[in-house]
């Protein structure tokens, strides 16, 4: 599995709009948005804006730094893989 | 501590009195309920999903909610609870609780044994049809967060919840002059709404933004109520609120 990411402002109808489209094998499967100062404590962290296919969850936690939701992705993927294949 | 107060329970007459008519035999058999009163503090579950219930909780004063976990600490609020609700009423012919219910902020409640209630609503048949009602009030109230949840986009779903939560709180008396109490968190909101945090957080600074509402200190005052109406298309018809004026 091999993670890319592609830099890509993202319309959020807010101050958020610094994102990172991630692609797997090269499908889009998430699109992180980096938290402007308008989240307060929030801010500076990064959001999962969207995710597709198996990172399509209702709530994932917020990410320190890309790194942080990179593996939050991977790890994601894999426990759905292994669940699937069950 | 028990207690017998006489008016104890008046946030309850007010609150049924809201949504129907109740005559002085009817309202003096409510106060004579015997209840006893308790102080929670805040996030305190009053009776949890699996309980088997013995007694309804009026809640005299403060915040409570109804709400479920689901795995990986994710959470759906059913509803928000204010002064003169029985929000576990459901309980009286349901005992086994399906979901929890517990305080948001410090509250008073009154808790009223099951017994006490059915002997009530005995001798009071008009009293059950009170309670009915706002059941079916509480049903309407579901449907409508259902619509929210399901095809309300976020600003429209948040803007049509302000709304319900300030006529609830005027039509009890706790809210005036599109200024209401609003002690809850945006987590709780996002949890209310099915949105994230983040996506609540976007859409208060827009409305703020717009010039609808101010959000400050767990106060929240509409600053263009016609305009947060029309924006989250809000219908009052599904509260069925009865116009005091009019007794």
């Amino acid at each position: 599995m091999t993670l890319r990411l592609q830099p890509v402002r993202v319309a959020t109808s807010s101050e958020d709009s610094d994102g990172q489209l991630v692609f797997v094998d090269g499908f889009l499967v998430a699109v992180l948005v980096h938290l402007s100062g308008q989240h307060g404590a929030n801010a500076g962290m990064w959001f999962l804006e969207a995710g597709f296919g198996l990172t399509a969850v209702m709530s994932a936690p917020l990410f320190l730094d890309v790194d942080a939701a990179q593996d939050w992705i991977e790890r994601h993927l894999g426990t759905k893989r292994i669940t699937a294949g069950l | 501590m028990a207690s017998t107060l006489p008016h104890a329970l008046y946030p309850l007459i007010r609150k049924l009195e809201s949504v129907t008519r109740l005559s002085d035999a009817e309202r003096q058999a409510i106060e004579s309920l015997p209840v006893r009163v308790r102080t929670l503090s805040a996030r305190q579950d009053i009776v949890r999903d699996g309980d088997r219930a013995t007694q309804c909780c009026v809640i005299l004063e403060g915040w409570a909610c109804r709400y479920k976990f689901l795995s990986e600490g994710r959470r759906q609020i059913f509803s928000f609870h204010i002064a003169g609700d029985i929000p576990d009423l459901q309980s009286l012919l349901i005992p086994l609780m399906d979901h929890t219910l517990g305080t948001m902020t410090q509250a008073t409640v009154a808790f009223v044994p099951h017994e006490s209630m059915h002997d009530l609503t005995a001798r009071f048949p008009s009293i059950a049809a009170a309670l009915w009602r706002d059941t079916l009030i509480d049903a309407a109230i579901f449907r409508e967060w259902l619509i929210a949840m399901g095809r309300r986009p976020a600003f429209e779903h948040l803007a049509h919840l302000f709304c319900e939560l300030y006529l609830k709180q005027e039509a009890v008396g706790l809210a005036g002059e599109h200024r209401c109490p609003l002690p809850i968190t945006q987590t709780d909101l996002a949890d209310a709404t099915g949105m994230t945090a983040v996506h609540i957080n976007r859409v208060l600074k827009e409305m703020r933004g717009r010039g609808l509402i101010t959000l400050y200190r767990q106060t929240l005052v509409v600053k263009a109520w016609d305009e947060l109406v029309r924006a989250s298309e809000f219908d009052a018809t599904y509260l069925h609120l009865q116009r005091r004026a009019a007794g």
